[in-house]
Parts: C-alpha cells; structure tokens; sequence
C-alpha cells in the first residue's frame, strides 16, 4: 500500500512554508512587544493577528504578579513537578478550579497537557475519533497511543462521528472523540449541541476538548466554550491555555474527577519529566486567574464582544466572506490561491496592518487564507478601518485577482 | 504518424479523458469517484506522480489509497481539475495524449491554485479505449508552463 512517508511529509511542508517565508510573510521578526501595535520590518503596523484575545499582556495586576514573583522565588525553580512544586502552583492549581468548576491540574503547557493526559485517559482498546482540524498538538498526541485505533474524522462532522461510533462499538469499549472547542485557523466552534446529544445517546462516547483558543473571553470566569456547554458531563476532559488570552504561560486539564486528576500527575509523561512553569509566569497566571474571578471581568469579556460586534458588521456591510458565521474573536478569509492570498498579507502591510497568512499544513492546500483575529487592544474605529482596507484589497481590480470567497 | 479520424472513435477517447478529470474533482466534504475511476483504467496501467519531494510509481489501487490518506489528512478537502489544452496522437490501438490541466478549488474559481501537464497512454482494449499510463509534472517556478507553446508540434485542441 503507498503510503506518504515522514520524509516526504517533511519536504512537502520545508518547500510550502519556505515558499511563503521567502515572500516575508512568515518566521517575521517583531521588535515590539504584543499590543495595539507590533514593529515589523521597521514598521510599525497595528496588530491583527495576535491570539491575546483579551490584551492582559499589560494589565497592572499581571505585572505586579510576575515582579513580585521574580523577586520572592527568582527566574526559576528548577525541578520536576513530582519532587518539588513551586509555592505558586497550589494557588494557581485553587484559582482555576474556581474558574473551570472542576479539577484542574497546570501542565507547562497546552501541548504537554495532550502529551501528558491521552496515554493515560486512552486504554488500549479504546478507540479514537480525531476531527480532520483538531490542532496539530492534539494529532500529536495520538502518535503515542500506539495499539488503539486511531480515525480521522471529517471537520464537525456530526453524522460521520455517529457512524464511527455505532460501527467500533462493543462492551466495554470506551470511544473518545478528540476536537477544539474553537478551531485556530478557521474560527469556528465544535458543534456542541450535536456533541451533547450524542453523550446523551452513547455511554460509551467521551470527548477531549483543546480549548485553548476559547480561554477567557467566554464563558463564565472565562472557562471557555467546552467547559460551558459539556462541563457538566462526567465524560468530557477540557484542555486549556493559559498562554493566549489569559495572558499568562502553561497550560491546565479540567477533569471530571480528583482520581483523574491524581492518574494523570502520577502517570503522565510530561507531569513526571518536564520542567514547570517558571516563578515569574506563575506570578502572572495566579494574577491573571484571580482576575478572571473578581466580579468585574465580565465588562471586560464586553469589550471584546464589542469588538467582535463591530468585526462582523464591518465585515457584513462590505461583503467580506468569512469562513465561519461563529461568533469568536478569529476571523478567517480563504482564498482561491496561495498568491492571491500572500497579496493580500503583503498589501495589508503596505498599508500598516499586521495580519496572518494562513497556508498549508496549518490550513488545507485548498484552503489558503488569511486570518485575522480581534483583541481589546484594537479600538472599534480602528477595526472598522481594518475591514475596509480589507475589502478594498480582496476587490477584483484590475489584474489583482483577489478571490477570496465564502465557503 | 497516422492520424486515425473514425466517426465515433475519437469521441470515445475524448469521454475518457473527460470522465479522468471528473472522477478526481471533488466539492467540499467529497471525496473522487474511486469505482468509476478504476473503470477507465486497464487492469496493467500505472500512475506516476512526479513532486518536488519525489515519484510515486504506482498501480490504481495504489494511487487511490495514496489520495485516501493525503484526503484523510486533511491536506486537499475539496478539488476540481480541468483540462485547459490537449495534444493527441493516435495510431490503431494506442494513443498519446498531453493534457494541461489547472486545479481550482471549485467549479466557480477564477483562479487556479495550480497547473500542469497529465502524459496519458491511451489503449484500445476490447474496443474501448483505456488508460495505461497516467504520468503528470506540475508548474513550478523553475518548471514554468507555457501555453500553448508547449504543444507547438502537436495536434492542439482546445478542449470543447
């Protein structure tokens, strides 16, 4: 049977990426810190492509929690979690299983916290279901549960998830379904209502969420979109960031239960081998955390929801076509080709605006795009301003064939 | 060369070229027609797939699991494959035929993401004609397509 080789794998996305960073539009160099703006190229452009959704990058309370940490526990603390854990952890372990409801358990981060968990949730005659876009790390993952039965599953595709399940069902046979509470490139969230109706008809489904991308500007105390519609459920396992919007560094499980919780700290990798998360970033994360839980972090979800508000009808009013109609901070417009759409990167910075190129392997060859996320730090004018120039390049003028089209 | 014109003959040939760049198209969600594919294939024929990254010498059987896993993959969720110009050359039961071809991401792009150049040998197997060998190279920067240069000593057709 012909198979596609690593090597060839490798060599397919070395050619693809280095097409594109040839061009100057990846691997660039900031010579700014994140915020309203970045430098790039000794420009400076206003930023729409970071994924610190919510712009607590510099808020007092962060900093003063990373300064008073350095200066209490120095840069770091250098030892494995299971001979020594740092003063800080007890309390950021505390705050977040305030926030998500459950027990929580910090990894050092999103892609260890899959490492770490999947080979010990996952038995070996348990099978697997993967959505087709699930992030790369959680793919990964799966490469270390070798004997289980691992399928690939169309993007969201409900129906086809039933069929799997119905067809590897037998006693005894737990089948774990691996998605993104929001998908990174696409924006888009996992179809949660078609997911509790499936929990709800098959005892034997359990679902593991990577909802790194929803942290902080959704839900309540920003425990993200899985936690708020499957966090009741006793067979659904949520990943989370503590990098992105929450401003901080690491990653963290919600669990369904303390005895999950002690398995995975006990037997998983990365919880035994890796190194923590350092004093200073924990010194923000419990900041951030405590944050997240005082009463008024909601106004501050507001005003990110604003922002999203005035994205969508910027992006309505000019006919801009977005993958996804779902309501979240990520906004992604797909092109006919990878020129068309490295033109549109290229002349969006001509035009001092930083946004992404999004191209194969993080988006299908047949998908290249460009995303652009919004944040608090972007002011509605400045969004509606983006927009427009957005519409403007992607119009067909003359022989600057845009081609960005809705799915 | 002789050219053989028979009333029905060509146009024979001309729907199996056709049917190829159909069963590969797929819309979103979608995936080839593997078993009409196989259809217009003889049971010997190869499929050579030259990349930047190497050659797969394939058989059908082959192909299609390779297109399965790279569909799998997630790596193309849709395809659609024209035919943009044709050289075609037959004698009795065999025919050669070079077919550029662009990719687009749906019947209604405007423009191709790539291009290329299909090497078909066509042979008539109990009276129907048959792919034997598909072979195709791909534009590049340093492989750029010429058209309709390419086929300057060829019988070109714009394909219908």
């Amino acid at each position: 049977m012909a198979k596609l080789t690593r090597e060839r794998k490798n060599k397919t996305v070395y050619r693809v990426v280095g097409e594109s960073q040839a061009q100057g539009l990846i691997f660039n160099r900031s010579a700014s810190g994140n915020g309203p703006s970045c430098v790039v190229d000794d420009r400076v452009l206003r930023n729409f492509g970071s994924c610190s959704y919510m712009g607590l990058e510099r808020h007092p309370a962060l900093l003063a929690g990373a300064a008073a940490a350095l200066e209490s526990y120095g840069s770091q603390f250098s030892f494995s979690r299971a001979y020594l854990d740092s003063p800080l952890y007890q309390g950021l372990e505390e705050a977040l299983e305030q926030i998500t409801g459950r027990a929580t358990l910090v990894a050092p981060s999103t892609t260890l916290a899959h490492l770490a968990a999947l080979p010990v949730l996952v038995s070996d005659d348990d099978v697997v279901l993967i959505d087709q876009f699930a992030h790369a790390s959680l793919h990964m993952a799966t490469d270390l549960l070798k004997g289980t039965i691992v399928e690939r599953i169309r993007h969201n595709r409900m129906d086809l998830l039933e069929e799997r399940i119905n067809a590897y069902s037998k006693p005894g046979r737990r089948i774990w379904y691996l998605c993104d509470g929001v998908y990174s490139m696409l924006g888009d969230f996992a179809d949660f209502a078609a997911l509790r109706e499936l929990l709800g008809r098959y005892p034997q489904l359990h679902v593991y969420a990577d909802d790194a991308h929803a942290v902080s500007w959704t839900g309540k105390h920003g425990r993200g979109a899985a936690l708020s519609h499957l966090g009741d459920s006793e067979r659904v396992v949520v990943a989370l960031s503590l990098n992105k919007a929450f401003s901080a560094a690491g990653g963290a499980l919600a669990l369904p239960s303390p005895g999950a919780l002690t398995q995975i700290r006990r037997c998983g990798g990365p919880m035994l081998f890796s190194g923590p998360i350092q004093p200073p970033m924990l010194g923000a994360a419990v900041a951030s955390a405590q944050l997240h839980l005082d009463g008024v972090f909601s106004s501050l979800q507001a005003e990110l929801e604003e922002r999203m508000t005035a994205a969508e009808d910027a992006l309505a009013r000019l006919n801009v076509p977005v993958a996804t109609a779902d309501r979240t901070p990520i906004f992604m417009v797909q092109f006919e080709s990878l020129r068309a759409a490295q033109r549109a990167v290229r002349e969006l910075r001509q035009r001092d605006y930083y946004c992404c190129l999004s191209t194969f392997p993080a988006v299908p060859m047949d998908k290249p795009s460009l995303r652009f996320t919004v944040s608090r730090h972007n002011s509605v004018a400045e969004i509606t301003d983006f927009v427009a120039q957005l519409a403007d390049v992607i119009a067909v003028r003359g022989d600057t064939q845009a081609s960005a089209y809705a799915s | 060369m002789e050219r053989q014109n028979a009333p029905g003959d060509r146009d024979q040939l001309d729907a199996v070229i056709k049917a190829l760049y159909e069963v590969i198209s797929f819309d979103e969600g979608g995936e080839p027609d593997w078993e009409r594919m196989r259809t217009l294939f003889s049971p010997h024929a190869r499929i050579t797939r030259v990349t930047p990254e190497g050659t797969d010498y394939l058989d059908v059987a082959g192909f299609q699991d390779l297109a399965k896993e790279i569909i799998d993959l997630g790596t193309y969720t849709r395809f659609f494959e024209i035919e943009v110009l044709r050289d075609e050359r037959r004698f009795g039961g065999l025919a050669h035929v070079l077919s550029a071809y662009e990719t687009r991401q749906s019947r209604s792009a405007r423009e191709p993401f790539a291009r290329g150049v299909n090497s078909l040998q066509l042979i008539r197997e109990q009276g129907e004609w048959k792919v034997l060998s598909l072979f195709w190279d791909e534009e590049r920067t340093d492989n750029p397509l010429a058209l309709p240069a390419l086929f300057d000593r060829g019988e070109v057709r714009w394909p219908s």
